[in-house]
């Protein structure tokens, strides 16, 4: 897992996936490069996939942003809405937004605001080079990830 | 006629598994079997990657226990490169296991099995689970999301991430603990400790109104295998392997553990990955035997460290020589926490955690090398045989999860036979047989596998193949 050490900060970054399974692993370069901003109220965190202890540190920030790679038809970097679902599929030692999201709430009292971006991938197979689709989604997220966090720490 | 009922898939586990349980004529459990669905191959693919490599590659193995397949792949380069750690290097080795041992079993209680008996058996599946608890009991499940987190914190520390850290070497580590490091994991220790002794309390508990599955939750004779230090103190990582039977009388001991396989056969069966390792002198499948929290605490006389020591001398009550019930996993499983906090805290002032003496340098001097370590789901070895460059021949490994194949399959058939009255399915018995197998924490290669929702889905079939009965759930 890398991060920015900012615990606390209003906007929280996790970008998750697999960095040796090429562009699985977009959206934790996604994560590396917004800690290399080193910009005040944002924390970025990168790691293999999501796990119960983050609903911690979500349940402390003012909005978060899920970072995920999408692979399959379309080329667009897409932004939605989460909301914390406590029924959907739960994992034993990963899990997904919503659930990481409910799991905030309930076992941590509070459940901010959150976005899931994902980002167009082509080629997950072994290596750690992006393809073109992914870099140029990469670039794009991190476009999306600084209006956010214009907007969210103004 | 004969039958077969067949669970599949078998959730909130690590990995993918189905179970069938076999009927004989007269409509009785006459057997059951869990089989492993997966192939990982990880011995095979390894074979022409140099010795040096291992360390790095075989803890891909799994995302849960990377932190057991790394000191064992290290231990076994150990023997080849045929040197002797420095101590520092053994003293962080200990440490990083410890964390391991936490945040392992602290998934397992907490999250995986707890829901049950603490939500009820009967609950729906999509409410028995972690979220299940943390409406229910939010501090418990707050307390237990923390405990593996602290477990991880340890191994993070040590390793520079919570997975796959490539920090044990051949020879010893690349890195030391820190100050700061050192006062981050201090600063956890009070609340891990009450945490602990609050499931601890909650499970004994639980005790009280689960005797049946106490009884009927794999509760049978068996032999039990673990590391023991050599005063008889609860081992994870050094002293040596000793095996008991269900009195607790040791049958063998100080086992030399580069010659593991004169004493541990491996069978293979047609219908699972998973192999079924026995103790050769009783054959198979009388060579019967368990690993993991519940064999550690059997194979031991004390922990070494004093909270934990009162625990294990009230486990040791539920048995006449050895704790014989699977479902008292679960208990041994947190008093194994309790002692690693302990030992934490301990030794977390000791000089050498900060030393830069780390490594053992040497060329190949062993062509065959065995490294042993406690998982928290048993004794896993990793058997190793290069040629004269290092590069690897040959690959054996033998997991904690295979290891306690027979158990499970025992654990199964004797819930089933509880609960299986002729050729119908009842609901209760499946969530019980989950358990069952839960009890034992396997983890069948660490792919992730849903919960709550997930269908289950049961057939009943005559002896010829014809589908008799069909169930599914979610």
């Amino acid at each position: 897992m890398t991060q920015s050490s900012r615990k606390g900060a209003q906007l929280l970054v996790i970008g998750y996936g697999n960095e040796l399974r090429r562009d699985d692993g977009v959206s934790v370069k996604v994560a590396n490069a917004l800690a290399e901003w080193n910009v005040p109220d944002i924390e970025a965190i990168g790691c293999h996939q999501l796990t119960p202890e983050l609903a911690e540190r979500i349940a402390s920030a003012a909005y978060v942003v899920f970072v995920d790679a999408a692979l399959g038809p379309g080329d667009v970097v897409r932004c939605r809405e989460v909301e914390p679902d406590e029924n959907s599929q739960v994992m034993t030692h990963a899990t997904d937004p919503s659930s990481l999201m409910a799991l905030a709430k309930q076992a941590f009292g509070r459940c901010p605001p959150a976005s899931w971006l994902t980002i167009p991938v082509q080629d997950v197979g072994f290596g750690e080079e992006l393809s073109p689709l992914a870099h140029q989604g990469l670039k794009i997220a991190l476009e999306k990830i600084r209006s956010l966090a214009d907007a969210i720490c103004r | 006629m004969a039958q077969r009922i067949v669970i599949d898939p078998v959730s909130r586990i690590e990995g993918h598994a189905k179970i069938s349980i076999m009927l004989d004529v007269s409509g009785n459990v006459s057997d059951a079997q869990f089989h492993v669905t997966e192939f990982r191959g990880f011995e095979k693919f390894c074979e022409g990657r140099p010795m040096s490599e291992l360390a790095g590659i075989t803890p891909r193995i799994c995302g849960i226990c990377p932190i057991s397949h790394v000191l064992a792949s290290a231990k076994a380069g150990d023997a080849i490169l045929a040197v002797k750690v420095p101590p520092a290097a053994d003293k962080l080795r200990r440490l990083m296991n410890l964390g391991q041992i936490i945040q392992s079993h602290a998934l397992s209680f907490f999250h995986l099995s707890a829901p049950d008996f603490l939500l009820g058996w009967d609950t729906a599946p999509e409410k028995r689970n972690v979220f299940g608890l943390a409406a229910t009991n939010p501090d418990l499940a707050r307390g237990g999301i923390r405990l593996r987190q602290f477990g991880q914190e340890i191994i993070e520390t040590l390793g520079g991430k919570k997975i796959h850290p490539a920090w044990a070497v051949p020879g010893g580590v690349r890195s030391p603990l820190t100050e700061e490091g050192r006062a981050r994991i201090r600063g956890w220790l009070p609340e891990v400790l009450a945490t602990t002794k609050t499931g601890l309390e909650l499970f004994k508990q639980t005790l009280k109104t689960h005797r049946r599955e106490v009884e009927i939750f794999g509760h049978f004779p068996s032999l039990f295998m673990g590391l023991v230090g050599p005063d008889d103190t609860w081992e994870h990582h050094g002293g040596h392997l000793r095996i008991v039977d269900s009195t607790g009388s040791i049958i063998a001991d100080d086992l030399d553990q580069q010659k593991y396989f004169e004493v541990i056969g491996e069978s293979v069966q047609k219908t699972s990955y998973l192999k079924s390792p026995y103790y050769k002198p009783l054959g198979f499948p009388d060579g019967m035997y368990r690993v993991g929290p519940l064999a550690r605490l059997n194979v031991c006389k004390r922990m070494g460290v004093p909270e934990a020591d009162k625990e294990l001398a009230n486990f040791k009550t539920f048995g006449h020589g050895a704790v014989t019930s699977s479902f008292l996993y679960h208990y041994a499983r947190l008093i194994e926490i309790l002692a690693a906090v302990e030992m934490v805290g301990r030794d977390l002032d000791d000089p050498d955690l900060l030393s830069d003496h780390l490594r053992a340098d040497a060329g190949i001097n062993s062509l065959r090398g065995v490294g042993v370590s406690e998982a928290p789901r048993g004794t896993l070895f990793h058997d190793y045989t290069v040629d004269r460059n290092g590069i690897l021949r040959k690959m054996n490994l033998i997991i904690a999860t295979g290891q306690n194949n027979l158990a499970m399959n025992q654990t199964v058939a004797q819930i089933a036979r509880h609960y299986i009255r002729g050729p119908q399915i009842p609901e209760p018995m499946l969530n019980r047989i989950e358990h069952g197998i839960r009890c034992f924490d396997p983890c069948l290669s660490c792919s992730t596998h849903a919960v709550g929702q997930m269908p289950l889905h049961i057939r009943l079939l005559a002896s010829d193949g014809t589908l008799l009965a069909e169930a599914t759930r979610g």
